[in-house]
């Protein structure tokens, strides 16, 4: 075989091999690759019925709540207080369910083996799954708050009905506050999410995995909050910077602190915003970072 | 003539804990020609392709890359290849080329060289053994690599179709590629292969062309020679020293 090739009488002596035939291809540009990784996830999510159907579900289920709970009648602001609590726990289940398995399904597959073998870093490789799946889930949360929001625009208000102080102040501009504020934290925890893919070795440990970060996100900072309150560790000056260590606390207080109480023009400080859209930042910049080792480690 | 292989591996060493996979393994891989690396199960086969594809690290020793620069100096066929379900054996080799700046006339070709143009539009999931195994192949060549290796690219195939994929790794080579390939199809090899590793408890036991290896062992056939090289019974899995 090699007799038959280009190693041999046909090329030049001194040369190394036949391989200058072949090579020379300059690396792709990290936009490039990037792009690549975003479109196939992209793909991905829009081929995944699943994914449909936890939109539908948050639709119904948001729609639902905002009608029985009287909002869509009352107007944006008691529609957006509404939905807060459901929506502090419907979204970090849609957030897990879209990156759960994001990396680790490509690492089961052997597909992270053979990117190695690519001119694709680690990082690169997060940053295309989670950029993709964002895009996704950022759609499949903003589509049922904005049929919700637009279900307001077109249902007759109420007088007064709930929240009299807000009438006079309800505006969309603060539903939609609250929307981004929604998406944010959804992108936040979807960072969770993708690190515990890339951190789990099995389906299983990584679903466990997910349930404990749920429960941390969910019911576990509040707790250690209000345990650091009891027993005097936080001071009642600092709860609402302190606030900000939990993504949930930091959601909640940047919703009703930028959304509801300034409808109201008075009230207590609910969050220190800079602080919470700090503490938000860390735990998506940590989420992401340890999720770059763990693919490096993979 | 050719001075500088285009894959070499020196001293090659690959633990996991107290288990010692690979001990000083030494070989290289030319450009042209088709390296066909034999060995009973647990021999360290897929691990030292796996080092030598960069996957892993060695633990001692070194590989070292003699080729041109280039996007992507060696690719790989992983033992059991798998692709993500949902999408076409097309968009599959699509995605892999435009990683490497290619565009998708690139994956069609790929497809082609390997046979699979009929299966271009049929998802993944939906694709045979066989040919999810000639996809894997493809993926491998993507980025027009200088070498190519290929782990156990027969292994479930039927004799035509593993006759097809030693003739896609002979066309490989010809085109002056460095491929590296195990396989337990000694027939095969015997008649495909340009040189041969043997490999057992991690180490090299034998390498040379076929004829003489076998002119070596005084033995009819390869197989008779790769029995006569390796310290274990056939039909029995010999495990590397500390292997728990």
């Amino acid at each position: 075989m090699s007799g038959e090739t280009g190693t041999g009488e046909e090329v030049a002596p001194e040369t190394t091999t036949a391989a200058s035939v072949h090579g020379g291809r300059p690396e792709p540009g990290t936009g490039h690759v990037v792009g690549t990784i975003v479109r196939r996830e992209l793909r991905t999510v829009a081929r995944t019925p699943t994914f449909f159907i936890l939109g539908a579900a948050l639709t119904a289920v948001l729609l639902g709540v905002a009608w029985l709970g009287g909002g869509l009648r009352s107007g944006y602001v008691p529609t957006a207080v509404d939905l807060l609590t459901p929506l502090e726990l419907l979204v970090p289940i849609v957030a897990v369910a879209f990156g759960y398995r994001a990396v680790l399904a490509d690492q089961q597959r052997g597909e992270l083996d053979v990117l190695r073998t690519y001119p694709v870093a680690p990082w690169q490789i997060v940053a295309g799954v989670y950029v993709g799946r964002a895009v996704g889930l950022a759609v499949a949360v903003l589509a049922p708050l904005a049929v919700v929001g637009g279900a307001v625009a077109v249902v007759d208000h109420d007088t007064a009905i709930i929240y009299a102080t807000h009438t006079g102040a309800d505006s969309p501009l603060l539903y939609a506050r609250m929307v981004v504020l929604t998406v944010l934290f959804a992108l936040v925890v979807l960072a969770v999410a993708v690190a515990i893919s890339a951190v789990a070795s099995a389906t299983r440990s990584a679903l466990a995995l997910a349930v404990v970060a749920l429960v941390v996100l969910l019911v576990g900072a509040d707790l250690a909050l209000v345990y650091g309150l009891s027993v005097g560790i936080l001071g009642d000056g600092s709860l609402i910077h302190a606030l900000a260590l939990s993504p949930l606390s930091a959601y909640r207080g940047l919703v009703l602190e930028t959304a509801v109480i300034v409808a109201a023009g008075t009230g207590p400080r609910t969050a220190a915003p800079l602080s919470s859209l700090l503490g938000l930042a860390l735990w998506w910049l940590a989420s992401l970072s340890v999720a770059t080792y763990a693919v490096k480690r993979a | 003539m050719s001075t500088t292989p285009l894959l070499e591996a020196s001293n090659v060493n690959r633990s996991y804990g107290d288990v010692d996979v690979l001990e000083g393994v030494s070989l290289t891989v030319d450009a042209g020609e088709v390296v066909a690396l034999i060995g009973p199960n647990g021999a360290g086969k897929s691990t030292l392709i796996r080092v030598l594809a960069g996957i892993e690290p060695p633990t001692a020793g070194s590989v070292d890359y003699g080729g041109p620069e280039t996007a992507r100096p060696v690719g790989y066929l992983p033992q059991q290849p798998a692709f993500r379900p949902g999408f076409t054996a097309r968009e599959t080799l699509a995605y892999y080329g435009s990683l490497v700046g290619d565009d998708e006339g690139v994956a069609r070709e790929g497809l082609a060289r390997v046979g699979l143009e009929a299966a271009a539009d049929r998802p993944v999931e939906a694709l045979s053994g066989g040919m999810t195994r000639l996809l894997g192949i493809a993926q491998a060549t993507v980025g027009d690599p200088p070498v190519v290796v290929l782990d156990e690219p027969g292994s479930g195939l039927d004799p035509g179709m593993s006759v097809h994929v030693f003739e896609v790794a002979a066309e490989l080579a010809d085109e002056g590629r460095g491929v590296l390939l195990s396989s337990h199809d000694l027939e095969l090899v015997e008649r495909n292969a340009d040189r041969v590793v043997v490999i057992d408890r991690g180490r090299i036991v034998e390498a040379g062309p076929p004829e003489e290896i076998t002119e070596r062992r005084s033995a009819p056939s390869l197989l008779d020679a790769f029995e006569l090289a390796v310290a274990g019974e056939a039909g029995t899995v010999e495990l590397v020293e500390g292997s728990p």
